[in-house]
């Protein structure tokens, strides 16, 4: 399903405080679509990666940068945008990380899609199911069977 | 009430800003307070002017959006030392002021001509304006503002 123009767009400084900021909206994007805990959770670890990551990695040191949130959702999905405008996904002999940011985005979320974007910068795509964990989506043509 | 193009006077940065723009409906008001309060927070505001930042937040969150254009609420976010500037808009002609005069109470008069140090309606061009807000870690007196 095709999803809408995003309900919330957020840009802000690339700065290790600034994940603090969407971890507490995403709170607020949480109790306003009645977010289970554990999706919440699940939510807000994957998207506070891929910020991470941005603040880390998309910009040299000292060099400013912006960091875009969209979010959009649709009845039975979340899908939120992570992007900078910085120099795009590169190996990194020196990297600070451990490795485990991209493994854990892709465990927690539904789908994840990497993007080296051409007018430069990284887009990291994240759609979550809304649903209770472990309910399994509806099948089609079941509903309202009384059952 | 000033006028002139928002952010001309004020030297932003635009890296040093949070902009946020949010579809009407139930996500503005969660939003704006909580991006309002880290901020108010991050500003080393006291406890009583950060609870006066959120309720300006609430007071924008209830009123601006039935003056939004294209159904999208903008604002924007910047925190400095003892002080907060909220930036609203670009809202549709006179929605400034009434965004302000739809924020009273009686026998207070608007929340948030009250609870802010300035308010200040800018003509944004294009037929839109905006409406600032600076909270400062200490509120002047009335007769002195």
């Amino acid at each position: 399903m095709p999803m809408p123009v995003p309900e919330l767009e957020i840009t802000l400084p690339a700065r290790a405080e600034n994940v603090a900021v969407i971890r507490h909206v995403l709170g607020g994007v949480g109790d306003v679509l009645a977010l289970h805990p554990e999706v919440l959770c699940d939510v807000k670890l994957a998207v506070s990666e891929a910020c991470a990551n941005a603040v880390v990695h998309a910009y040299a040191e000292g060099q400013p940068g912006l960091l875009d949130v969209e979010l959009s959702t649709s009845p039975e999905q979340l899908e939120i945008v992570v992007r900078d405008h910085g120099r795009g996904m590169m190996p990194r002999a020196d990297s600070p990380g451990l490795g485990v940011g991209l493994p854990l985005m892709a465990g927690l979320s539904e789908s994840l899609e990497l993007t080296n974007r051409s007018d430069g910068g990284t887009e990291v795509r994240m759609c979550f199911a809304t649903r209770e964990p472990g309910v399994p989506l509806a099948a089609p043509g079941r509903a309202g069977s009384g059952r | 009430m000033a006028t002139g193009q928002p952010g001309a006077s004020s030297g932003l940065d635009r890296f040093d800003r949070t902009r946020v723009t949010v579809a009407v409906g139930p996500l503005v008001g969660p939003v704006l307070a909580r991006v309002v309060g880290i901020h108010a927070a991050r500003a080393d505001l006291p406890l009583d002017r950060l609870n006066d930042a959120v309720l300006v937040a609430d007071a924008i969150a209830a009123r601006a959006p039935a003056f939004a254009m294209d159904e999208r609420l903008p604002v924007s976010v910047q925190s400095g030392a003892g002080r907060l500037e909220l930036r609203i808009g670009p809202l549709r002609p006179g929605g400034g002021r009434l965004v302000i005069e739809g924020a009273a109470l009686p026998n207070v008069g608007s929340v948030i001509e009250r609870l802010a140090d300035t308010v200040r309606v800018r003509d944004g061009g294009g037929g839109g304006e905006y409406l600032v807000i600076r909270i400062d870690a200490t509120l002047e007196p009335e007769a002195e503002r």
